[in-house]
């Protein structure tokens, strides 16, 4: 991902005039005029992997707030959208989305308040996910802190950059270690996540959602199923954030 | 940081907050300010700063690691706190609290999968206090009128109020039906009165 992001600032400092002032005076043939679409293009792409997502607010209410946006980068894993009540932040995950949902409203708001929002692309690979089914026991005595986000030393030190297929985790495990409690661990490849996502998807669901948010390094965490979860299908992704998009803001009214 | 037994309790006495560094939510004017608390450490709660833990599984008995706050009389009070549930293996543990010192007057609590609820009539507050997930909690206490919460920026809770005496609590907390182990980092915790 640092690799992309130095792709991007590099392409943008590169980047051609204007339109309409790009082939005067070049006086080149259609070889050139053709190399200039090819660069222009590849600058659009990279304008869109930039973070180029077009976040806009709408006060639908008093104290509701519409959120809309372009849709982003198909390479992105997903988006997080946050919120703060000052400029500069402090700002607070509102929700972990899917790449393709391109709309939220946030509800209720606090009266009388100044609301900023911004959304953040996130990419990662997941690893080969594993299916789950909680059974009647018996079950294997449990590591003592078996649930406790935590990293497990002695295995290989992830050297891959996080956001390449190459450093998706490795080798996840999941092991019942009570009537519904699942320890996963997994093989961490990555050399610059800046943490890692459980997800799952209980069956008859269509989608994964994000289960649990892990700090960079962690290999194995433990997790107590709802009952809906009995049966479903785990994986694990090391993620890197991308650059936010613009930031919007919108102040409730008396509620 | 067991700092001083008392009758079974561990606390620390008189510790004054960290001035506020954040901007208060809803009209003012407001004035920040920072009252003490102690920090109450019971069966298998353990306070680090502002980690709070229970070790145990225990379902029964007094299971505390909380900060409790100096208490008030009166005015409009605002709470701002950010929570992060790290581990969550038990469940139905109480994180915030605004208690009445004639007894429990708003409880917030989590429950596994991250359900949030209110402890006194059990109605769902929010979801999504997933683990390692950050929540913003404000509250705001109109003594003698009403108490909001908001989870996230969003009203999530309106009770009435009586006039009284009241403080503040946090941390990790063993509700009735409730037990650990628990993990919860809070962080950035704000009071302003009006």
């Amino acid at each position: 991902m640092r690799a992309l992001v130095a792709l991007v600032l590099v392409a943008t400092a590169c980047a051609a005039p204007p339109d309409g002032a790009t082939a005067a005076g070049a006086g080149g043939g259609r070889a050139d005029r053709g190399r200039l679409a090819e660069q222009q293009s590849a600058e659009r792409q990279d304008t869109v992997r930039q973070g180029a997502v077009r976040l806009s607010a709408e006060l639908v209410s008093p104290t509701d707030v519409e959120l809309r946006w372009t849709a982003g980068d198909p390479a992105a894993a997903g988006h997080v959208l946050e919120f703060a009540t000052e400029p500069q932040g402090r700002y607070t995950i509102l929700a972990f989305l899917p790449e393709d949902q391109t709309a939220y409203t946030h509800p209720d708001l606090i009266p009388n308040t100044t609301f900023f929002y911004r959304l953040r692309p996130y990419y990662g690979h997941a690893s080969a996910p594993v299916e789950v089914t909680l059974g009647s026991g018996p079950y294997p005595e449990p590591e003592p802190d078996w649930s406790r986000p935590r990293t497990i030393p002695g295995g290989p030190r992830g050297g891959l950059p996080a956001g390449t297929e190459a450093a998706a985790p490795a080798d996840l495990k999941a092991t019942v270690t009570q009537a519904d409690g699942v320890a996963f661990g997994w093989t961490d490849r990555a050399a610059d996540e800046e943490g890692h996502l459980l997800e799952n998807r209980p069956a008859g669901r269509p989608d994964y959602r994000v289960v649990a948010a892990l700090d960079p390094d962690v290999n194995a965490v433990g997790l107590i199923t709802l009952p809906e979860e009995r049966q479903a299908s785990y994986r694990v992704r090391a993620f890197r954030y991308g650059p936010h998009s613009n930031v919007v803001h919108r102040t409730t009214g008396g509620g | 940081m067991r700092l001083l037994l008392m009758g079974g309790a561990v606390a620390g006495l008189l510790v004054p907050a960290l001035p506020a560094a954040a901007d208060p939510v809803e009209s003012g004017p407001w004035t920040a300010y920072s009252p003490t608390f102690t920090v109450q450490e019971r069966g298998c709660g353990d306070v680090g700063g502002l980690t709070f833990r229970l070790t145990c599984s225990t379902a029964s008995g007094d299971q505390r690691a909380e900060r409790r706050y100096a208490t008030y009389s009166g005015g409009t009070r605002q709470f701002e706190g950010y929570f992060r549930i790290t581990s969550l293996p038990g469940t139905r543990i109480s994180l915030k609290q605004t208690f009445k010192t004639t007894g429990p007057f708003f409880m917030l609590a989590v429950e596994r999968g991250g359900r949030l609820y209110a402890v006194h009539g059990g109605t769902t507050i929010a979801t999504g206090a997933t683990v390692g997930t950050t929540v913003r909690v404000n509250t705001v206490h109109v003594v003698g009128s009403t108490h909001r919460t908001y989870i996230n920026g969003s009203l999530r809770h309106t009770v009435s109020s009586e006039s009284g005496s009241f403080y503040d609590k946090f941390g990790a907390y063993r509700t009735n039906s409730g037990q650990g182990p628990a993990t919860v980092e809070w962080s950035d915790i704000s009071f302003w009165r009006k």
